[in-house]
Order: C-alpha cells, then structure tokens, then sequence
C-alpha cells in the first residue's frame, strides 16, 4: 500500500503569492495514497529537508512528492533528502509548481492553484508507481585527450596535467600556439603576446604528464565517458622527429617558396619550415603539397644537407590509439573572408587588409619587422582607417551575431598603429564600441585621448581608388552627414567564424553544433563548458568567439571538469537509462539509428533455449546512455523501458488528470 | 499482364539449382477464378502456380514467419510488394542472401469488381525496385496522387469525419487479421497485446479498436506501401486505407516528399537521427 509524503514549498514569495498554498496542502491530503501534506517556506533549506526526513520515519513513506521549483534546480538535494532517512532516492517525485505554474500564470491566482494541484495529483500517482532505482558505476580510464594546441588548449592541457593526469595534446598544424602566437601585443595591458604565450608552449613540451602530439589529427572516437578510444592520425612529416635537432640548416637550403599561412601570406616560406622562430616543437616538416622531391622525385636537398640523416621521403601518416576517459575540444576559429563587401573594392585593392594581417605586419617578428606597410608599394601608411563589422552582424552579407573582440582589438590596433608611426593617423568607423571587461573601457578611451584616434560612427559605403590613396567614403551618423576619409591604408575589422572543420569533427565526435558551426554546450548558462556527450568539453572559441582572458578561464574550467570527472576510480551514475526487453525485440534496428548518443548497438542472442541459431537484438551502452527516451518512443514493440520513466508512470500520471 | 509461364520456368530452374527451400506464389483458388497464395516446397506443385491481374496479394507477407525468414526463399514481387521487401530487408527482419525475388513491372491488379484497383490507378512505383530478375518492361515512378477516397472524406467538416470514423469502426470485431496480412507486422508480440502495458485493452469496443487501429496505423507510418493486404483479409471490409493514406499525404507534404521503402536502407521519416537537424529548441 503506497504511503506518499507531499511537501509543497512557498519558495519565499515566488510560489506564494500567485498560488493559494493553504489550499493546495487542503486539496492533496485528499488524493488516494497521500498520508502527509505539509507546507514549508523553503522546502530545500535545511528545516525543510529536516521535515521531509522526519515524515519518512514517523510515517513510513512509501515515496515523497516534492511541489517546488524546476526538478533541474533541486531534484538532487531532495533526493538526498530522502536517502538520510533510508528511503531510496528514486522515490521522489517533484511537481514543479514554481516554473510551470506561479512565474507562468501570475495574473489569475485561481487557476494557478488548481493547475498545481493538478501536477501535484500528477507527481503522486507517478510515484506511486516508482520502482527502487540504484546508480551505475562506471570505470574511468585516467587520461585526457586534448584536440586543438593554441592557448585554450595548451591551458587545459597545463592544468589537466599539473593535477598529475596524463593528458594527450594534438595540434593539426607543425606547431602549437595557435592564433596567440600570431599576435603583436595584447588588449587591455599591451603585453607582448609571444612573450606570455611561449613560456606556456615550453611548459607543453616538457611537462611530465603532457604527450604532445603536433601535426595530427582525431579521426575516429568510439566509446564512452571515462571509456573512450581515439584514434590519431599522425601527418607524415617526413623529418624524424626524434633525431632532427632543429638546427635549420634544411630550411636555408630548401629551394622551393611558398606563401606563408602563418604571416597571412604576406611573405614567404620553404617547402620544409617551421611555421615560426619560437615554435614547440622546433622541428621542420616537409609540405607534402609543394616540396619537389615529394611531387617530382628531384631535388633532395634538405636530406643532404641534414647532418643528422633525419629527412625519411618515405615517411607515412601513422594511426595511433590512445584510451582517454575525457575529451577537451579547443578548435579555435577562423577569420571571415571579406570577399561579398565588392563594393570596398576587397580583392581589387591591394591597400585593404584584414586585422590579422596588420597584426602580423605590427608584430616585431613579423614579416616586415614590426612597421606597417602598404602592400602596394611598400610605404609606411600615415592615414589609416580602420573599418569594425566586417560581417559581423550583418545579416545581408555575413553572419548575425556580434565577435565580441573586434572593437578591442581595434583599439588595440590604432594604439600599436601611434607606437610604430608616431605621425599617423587612425580613423575608425564603427557601429557601437562593445568594451565591456576588466580595463576594457578604458583601455578604448586610451586609444581615443592618448592616441587622438578619431571615431567615427557610422557605416563605409564605398571605397574607391584616387592616385595612390583610397578614397573611404562612410557616414558620421552623429554629424548626420556623408564622410570622405583619403586613407593610405584601409584595415578590415573581419568577423569570427568557427573553425572551418568544426562540424565533421562534431559528427565525429558526437557532439551538437549550431547553425554557425559552433560547437553546442549543454546549457548556456549552468553547463556553458559541457557538451551534452557526457566527458566531452569545450575550450574558447570553438564555443563561441571569445578573447583570451576568457578563453583561459574556459579552458581552466574544463581542466577542473575533467578532475573532477577523474576524481575517483569508477564514475557514478544516473540509473534512470533504457533497458531492452530481449525476448519481445525484434531487431529492426530503428533505435540504433534514432539514438542521438550512439548508445544502442546489436548483439546476437540464442534463437531459442539451447538453440544454436543466432537473431539480433538491441543492446544498450550504460555507460554512454542518458536516458533521453527516444528510443522508448520509437520502439513498436514496446521493447523498451526507461528507469524513472515506465509505462506505468506516464498512464498513472495521465490517468491521475 | 500474365508472367505464369515465366515464373513457372524460373521457379523449376531455381529449384533445380537448389538455390531455394520454398517458393511463395498464387495459385486458383479451386472455385472461382480468384486466387490464393501458395507455398511450395515440393518442385511438382510448380504446375500450378499462376500470376495475372488477379494475383493481388503482397506475398512478403509470407516471409516474416519464423519457418520461411531463416530460409532461401523464392517469391514474386510487384511494385508495392518490392518496397516493403525492401523495408524488411532494412530493418534487419530478412538476409538478403535467402531471397530470390522474381520482379514484375506491374500493370496494375484488379479489385472484386474486376475493375483496376484504386491503389493501382494512384501507383507511384509500378515496377519492383529490389529484385533478383526483373520480368516485363519498366514504367518507371509515377507522380504522387492524391488518394481520391481520402480527399472526399477531408473535404468534410470534422464532426461528419468523426462519425463516419465511429461507425465504420463499429464493426471491427478485434480479429487482427489487418495485422496478420500486414508484411510489416512482424513484431514477436504486438504491443497491443502486452501484458504488462496498461494502454491498451482487447476489448470488442469501438474505442478500443479506435485506439487499436490508429496506434497500428502510426507504427506503419513512413512504412506503409499502400498494398492494401490489410483490406484484403478484413472480414469487416473497413475502409483502412484511409489511415495509412492520411500518414502517407501528411509524411509527403512534410518530409522531403519521403514515400516508404523506395531506396534500400530507407528507414522511413520517423527513424532517423542526423546531427544536421537544427536542436535549436534542445536545451
């Protein structure tokens, strides 16, 4: 005989004063089943909790219904509740009064109260059908895979492995760095981004726990959190890695130019190069692309050159397993190509630019050493505008959120642009100045006091070319009237995209992107570094664009994620996942391929008692299901069960109403 | 259209290969000239099979038994048939390996009238899609129609539609052969008769074999291949097309004019999941 506590909570005002309580307590002590109905202020305070705890004892509760706030908020803490005074946890049940009645309904009081009286009536009859329900433990292999090598991965990597866990770390590109190491100087404090970055890339590579694995790539993940198996394709690189001292001896010799990626193609590098001087690790690689010996069998000459016999031509891409309990995915991103504004001129004008390539031309390493340069004819610009939302919120020609960095960096920009040519001017068209962060403000009225940069509000309209310089017309919506800026060099502020790979490796790894290609974190404000693959995360602009302080934020918030998730030796977890029914199934399969976690696969069971022919049937994963049901729905046979949520449940709870 | 002699050589030949344990076909029923399906297993019944406009059965039916599913089977398949073999081969129920499928490019069966069946004037696919060996000359897929009894039916207001649906309904006496006859009922145990589930009940009512027939007919939606089997076997002659019509028309209109069991590893509209659908509403 089912025995049913309900413990309806005021929740200060925010229940109370849109629901008559009293009465709801009144109309429940009716409902077959229930033997307590009590009220309370603050249900999940520790009174509360201490009234939920002694009902069970005195009144031998079968099961406890909870009506208060979303289940989302403290379906745990009651829970426990209910587990201190010896009842198992999965008897309760909470009815929630607060979001799906009192905030939605505060304009009619009666109705409120009757519509949570109904979902009490709901919860009651749902757990008078509750079954005993225990946690699943799972073991956890102890090490982190981290895929992506700039400073959101090099973070996470750090700090994963200072709490003594293996971490392995793999970067696509010959080094790690990533887009920090193409920077000049770095809002809002001006330090030179080298000088922070490469004591952290050094670390990477000597670090006990840190396996760096640079130029490969992840091309299959199989398993589940605290169980995955990765496989990595190493890129041939055909230098051996392990005897090549990085003198650059090959790199001198090597005969073949080509455009330069690292320095935005504004020079050029060898067929076998170092991406940059500071690069971890400091080894060449052979661009299978251009390298003549790789293409047309002639040339050779780095192999003889190399005193140490480290250049193998013959070299392969090699696949490599590691087993890793977590995954941290650091991407990063991409830069939008300018090309739809034509009527900048963007392709027929060599003096327009995009930022990241006036950040390379600034930076003192950078391919003119540290001055800016028009690309036409090689002077140092005096008179450069600088030009913000370049696709970015711009529905018509780019994409519709704001990259959150570009007003800085601008900023940042015209400051660098006063340091380098002290008699130059920055003229800047911008739509609003978003600054918001630590030193940020007035990091922006620095650049408009100190370096007199003039700012302009409003839109260019065109750019068009007269004698050498280019001519930018815009409007200064604050004057209200049509501006010409004669401009020796014009910089483009181009907007954030993700990682052009992005949804592949989603795909790949099972997890959900956005309609941008942004990797989906299971909730946007109390689960913003999960995915919702359990043991997969994200680190800075993979999610979302992000400047480094808070991508360096993000990234530590994954390492404590990822202790946490290796915290002990088994993982605990939720039972409430589905169970197939073996004899009724039928093997169709249509669960294997709704199931959005990969959690189904088949496996072959006897025909019959002692029988020795096989049929398929479904079979779940406990340790990658998350109990999402689209399997119990889809199934005809009615060969699936959900724990928590049983046929039972759900008719008791609709019957109830 | 007559493939009698056709299907006969074939049959003898598939036989006298041992490339086949059974053969499903037609057959006269002895009293008039309609027909019934026949399972031979022995080559001297050969003589008797037939297949005309007559032959209106969907004989995949005959292959989710448990006696025939795990053994080489040789059948006839037209259009319609050839799409739920199809599905059955997708959802794992058959290894493709142990069927041998005689195709037909159908040129339409007829109804107890002896007129061309209305399934078969709306036909989008009279050709057989999967098959071993393809007998007549290819028509190839149709437009999709309207089916003519449903538009009818939805031009009335809902009130008549509701109590033409309880009368019809009415005199379903629960029999179950629609399931029976269906090729794509071939659960184990139907989740109508689950013990264990308190959804539904066998009751001889006319809400239960409300709740019945519209749970069945959401189970084949996205599957249904409109070759009206069910019709067929209903001693209440109810009018159960016009369900499985409805889902068709609503799942075409909504889903990339999806129509079951074209293309092989089809699975239908509702049993997909791609990490390209929009979670927008996810949270």
């Amino acid at each position: 005989m089912a025995r049913v506590g309900v413990f309806t909570c005021f929740c200060g005002a925010n229940i109370a004063d849109f629901i008559d309580v009293p009465q709801v307590v009144e109309a429940t002590k009716k409902i077959k089943g229930v033997k307590v109905s009590a009220e309370y202020k603050y249900m999940c305070s520790d009174p509360g909790q201490q009234m939920i705890r002694d009902a069970i004892i005195q009144n031998r509760l079968t099961s406890v219904v909870v009506a208060a706030c979303s289940p989302r908020m403290h379906e745990k803490t009651f829970r426990k509740a209910l587990s201190d005074a010896g009842l198992n946890p999965y008897m309760l049940e909470v009815a929630n009064i607060r979001e799906h009645s009192s905030w939605v309904h505060q304009k009619d009081k009666k109705a409120a109260t009757e519509k949570a009286s109904d979902l009490i009536r709901m919860a009651v009859a749902k757990s008078i059908a509750n079954e005993q329900l225990h946690e699943i433990s799972v073991p956890v292999t102890k090490r982190a895979l981290v895929i992506g090598g700039g400073i959101a991965g090099i973070q996470a990597a750090l700090d994963i492995a200072d709490a003594r866990i293996p971490v392995t770390l793999i970067e696509r590109s010959p080094s790690i760095g990533g887009r920090m190491a193409q920077l000049d100087e770095t809002f809002p404090t001006l330090d030179c981004s080298q000088c922070i970055l490469t004591p952290k890339m050094v670390d990477v590579a000597s670090h006990p726990y840190i396996e760096l694995i640079p130029y490969s790539e992840v091309i299959e993940l199989d398993g589940y959190v605290g169980n995955y198996k990765a496989k990595i394709r190493k890129k041939a690189s055909y230098v051996n890695f392990s005897t090549c001292t990085g003198c650059g001896a090959c790199t001198q010799k090597c005969p073949v130019k080509v455009s330069n990626e690292f320095n935005m193609g504004i020079d050029k590098r060898k067929a076998i190069y170092t991406p940059f001087p500071q690069a971890v690790p400091n080894k060449p690689v052979i661009d299978a692309e251009h390298c003549t010996m790789l293409l047309k069998g002639k040339c050779g000459i780095c192999a003889k050159v190399c005193e140490k016999g480290s250049i193998d031509f013959k070299m392969v891409d090699e696949v490599i397993e590691r087993e890793v309990g977590a995954v941290v995915v650091a991407t990063g991103y991409d830069l939008w190509d300018p090309k739809p504004y034509e009527e900048y001129g963007v392709g027929r004008y060599k003096d327009i630019i995009t930022s990241l390539e006036f950040e390379r031309m600034v930076s003192a390493s950078g391919p003119t050493n540290g001055l800016p340069l028009r690309p036409s004819d090689g002077k140092v610009p005096k008179n450069v505008v600088f030009i913000k939302c370049i696709g970015s919120r711009d529905e018509a020609k780019g994409i519709e959120y704001c990259s959150k960095i570009c007003c800085m960096y601008t900023a940042k920009h015209a400051i660098l642009l006063h340091h380098k040519v002290h008699d130059s001017h920055a003229y800047i068209f911008y739509m609003d100045i978003r600054a918001a962060g630590k030193g940020y403000e007035e990091f922006v009225k620095r650049a408009q006091v100190e370096t007199a940069a003039t700012y302009l509000r409003g839109r260019v309209s065109k750019i068009y070319k007269k004698g050498d310089k280019l001519i930018v017309r815009g409007e200064d919506a604050q004057l209200g009237q049509v501006v010409e800026v004669v401009a020796d060099l014009v910089v483009l502020a181009t907007a954030v995209i993700p990682y052009k790979e992005n949804p592949p490796l989603a795909r790949l790894l099972g997890i959900s992107y956005d309609k941008y290609g942004y990797m989906s974190e299971a909730h946007p404000k109390l689960r913003p570094v999960e995915t919702a693959k359990a043991g997969i995360f994200l680190a800075g602009c993979t999610q979302a664009p992000k400047d480094i302080p808070d991508t360096v934020a993000q990234a530590s918030a994954c390492a404590a994620k990822v202790c946490g998730l290796f915290s002990g030796d088994t993982m605990k977890k939720d039972p409430m996942i589905s169970t197939i029914n073996t004899e009724n199934c039928t093997g169709c399969q249509n669960c294997v391929t709704v199931c959005p976690y990969q959690a189904i696969v088949t496996e072959e069971i006897p025909l019959g008692h002692g029988s020795k022919e096989m049929r398929i049937v479904a079979k779940i994963n406990e340790g990658v299901c998350q109990g999402c049901g689209s399997c119990v729905a889809i199934c005809r046979s009615m060969s699936i069960n959900l724990a928590g949520f049983t046929d039972p449940q759900i008719i008791n709870e609709i019957v109830s109403i | 259209m007559d493939y009698t002699k056709q299907i006969q050589e074939i049959a003898s030949k598939l036989f006298a290969e041992n490339k086949i344990d059974y053969f499903v076909g037609c057959k006269q029923n002895g009293f008039d000239d309609n027909q019934v399906p026949f399972l031979i297993t022995d080559p001297q019944d050969i003589p008797k099979l037939v297949f005309n406009d007559k032959s209106v059965f969907n004989l995949t039916n005959y292959l989710k038994a448990d006696h025939t599913r795990r053994k080489r089977v040789g059948l006839v398949v037209k259009g319609c048939d050839s799409r739920s073999l199809n599905l059955l081969l997708t959802e794992s129920q058959l290894k493709r390996e142990n069927v041998y499928a005689i195709g037909i490019c159908c040129e339409g069966v007829v109804n107890e009238k002896g007129e061309k069946a209305q399934n078969c004037i709306e036909c989008v696919m009279p050709d057989a899609v999967v098959f071993d060996e393809l007998l007549g000359t290819p028509k190839g897929r149709k437009d999709y129609i309207a089916n003519v009894d449903l538009k009818e039916l939805t031009e009335k207001p809902l009130v008549e539609r509701a109590d033409y649906f309880s009368k019809v309904f009415e005199n379903c006496i629960r029999c179950n052969a629609c399931r029976h006859s269906c090729p794509l009922c071939y659960c184990a145990k139907c989740c109508i008769d689950q013990e264990t589930s308190t959804l539904y009940n066998g009751s001889n009512t006319t809400s239960s074999a409300m709740h019945a027939l519209m749970t069945w007919s959401l189970h084949l939606a996205g599957r249904c291949v409109d070759c009206r089997n069910c019709e067929k076997a209903c001693p209440s002659h109810l009018p159960l097309h016009l369900l499985h019509k409805q889902n068709e028309k609503v799942i075409f209109e909504n889903f990339q004019q999806h129509l079951a069991g074209m293309e092989k590893d089809d699975r239908g509209a509702f049993y997909k999941y791609s990490l390209t659908d929009p979670d927008d509403f996810i949270l």
